[in-house]
């Protein structure tokens, strides 16, 4: 058995996988943060909600709701279905932390995001997660992830008058998910599963309470594993190699 | 248009809303080994990323501020992504892939 200091350099190597991809975190967080000002938050409440939920898009899914005084009901449901998809997340993440105690897990989760969890996958996709540890590398993931987006938001709340809101900042955190997406784009079914994904989501954006994205979502997983069944079994090329 | 939610509805919104990130996040992890899905429906998920995703990116660049579609070649956010795509294959870099997309979409916002 190797010690803490073992485990202290996978936590390091987790903070250097994401190190690149925090640009996205940091203008997002900034985006998101000047947003909660000027969509009529008070400085201690915005600061208060970026701690307290740390979900970008549901916070500015909520924001405009807010503002025009919607049910509490409403607001709160339009949050629960933005982040529906952080369930099929934590269903892909539980059988690698499965055998990690409760609190661990919890807390996995509590800091689990669209970048961490899409940087996560694609490693272990691509067989680069370390052998041991693997809940210490996610943590240093996800400990970069959570500094940077905070400290970003909360000088946005802050100087939220001070930030140029004209620069189309937000577009980083768009490209920051296409540099995640691209590398995976590599085989037919997650293609096929990604082009549906996206129709779908484009025809379904109107659909109440942001329902579309996690329609879309589904819609292009149900596809993606179609294009997996049609594969030939036993055909050397990316089979379903689950860990 | 009533006014706009605060005090202790403000409060209960901010609870509400950690509480759903919360159990939407920790669900399947905090089950554990007490639920076991389905393999095939593991194996599904691992398309999950892909296709959350490309359903976040793409409306993200064709709806024109959440509502318009806008399948122009000239969209500066379309032009921003296939710079970033460009760079992509050219190179994993991603702090590149950033820069490359917010300098054309930029270039794309103040020329055309």
């Amino acid at each position: 058995m190797t010690g803490a200091s073992d485990r202290r350099e996978v936590f390091r190597a987790g903070q250097r996988a994401i190190l690149h991809s925090l640009p996205g975190s940091a203008a997002w967080g900034l985006v998101s943060g000047v947003a909660m000002v000027k969509g009529g938050l008070s400085v201690p409440w915005a600061i208060l909600m970026s701690l307290s939920v740390y979900a970008g898009s549901a916070q500015l899914a909520a924001l405009p709701l807010i503002a025009a005084g919607a049910p509490l009901w409403v607001i709160v449901a339009t949050g629960l279905i933005t982040n529906l998809r952080f369930v099929l997340y934590s269903a892909a993440l539980r059988p690698y932390f499965a055998n990690e105690p409760a609190g661990k897990r919890a807390a996995l989760g509590f800091f689990m995001t669209d970048f961490t969890f899409t940087l996560f996958m694609r490693h272990a996709q691509l067989g680069t997660l370390p052998e041991r540890h693997r809940d210490a590398w996610f943590a240093g993931v996800c400990a970069n992830n959570w500094i940077t987006w905070q400290l970003c938001a909360i000088t946005g709340i802050v100087a939220a008058s001070g930030v140029p809101t004209d620069w189309g900042l937000e577009f980083t955190g768009t490209l920051a998910l296409v540099a995640l997406v691209g590398p995976v784009l590599n085989a037919r079914p997650a293609i096929v599963g990604g082009v549906v994904a996206a129709v779908v989501a484009l025809l379904a954006h109107q659909m109440p309470f942001r329902l579309g994205l996690f329609v879309a979502a589904i819609a292009g997983i149900a596809a993606a594993t179609f294009m997996d069944s049609r594969r030939a079994p036993g055909s050397p090329a990316d089979t379903a190699s689950s860990t | 248009m009533s006014e706009p939610v605060a005090g202790i509805g403000l409060a209960v919104v901010i609870v509400g809303l950690a509480l759903t990130t919360f159990l939407t996040r920790t669900s399947f992890l905090l089950a554990g080994s007490r639920l076991r899905l389905n393999h095939r429906v593991e194996v599904a998920l691992r398309h999950a990323p892909v296709c959350t995703l490309m359903a976040i990116i793409v409306p993200d660049v064709l709806l024109h501020g959440g509502v318009a579609f806008d399948f122009s070649p000239l969209n500066p956010r379309l032009i921003g992504v296939v710079a970033a795509v460009l760079w992509l294959c050219w190179s994993r870099n991603i702090l590149g892939c950033l820069a490359s997309g917010m300098i054309a979409y930029s270039l794309a916002r103040i020329l055309l």
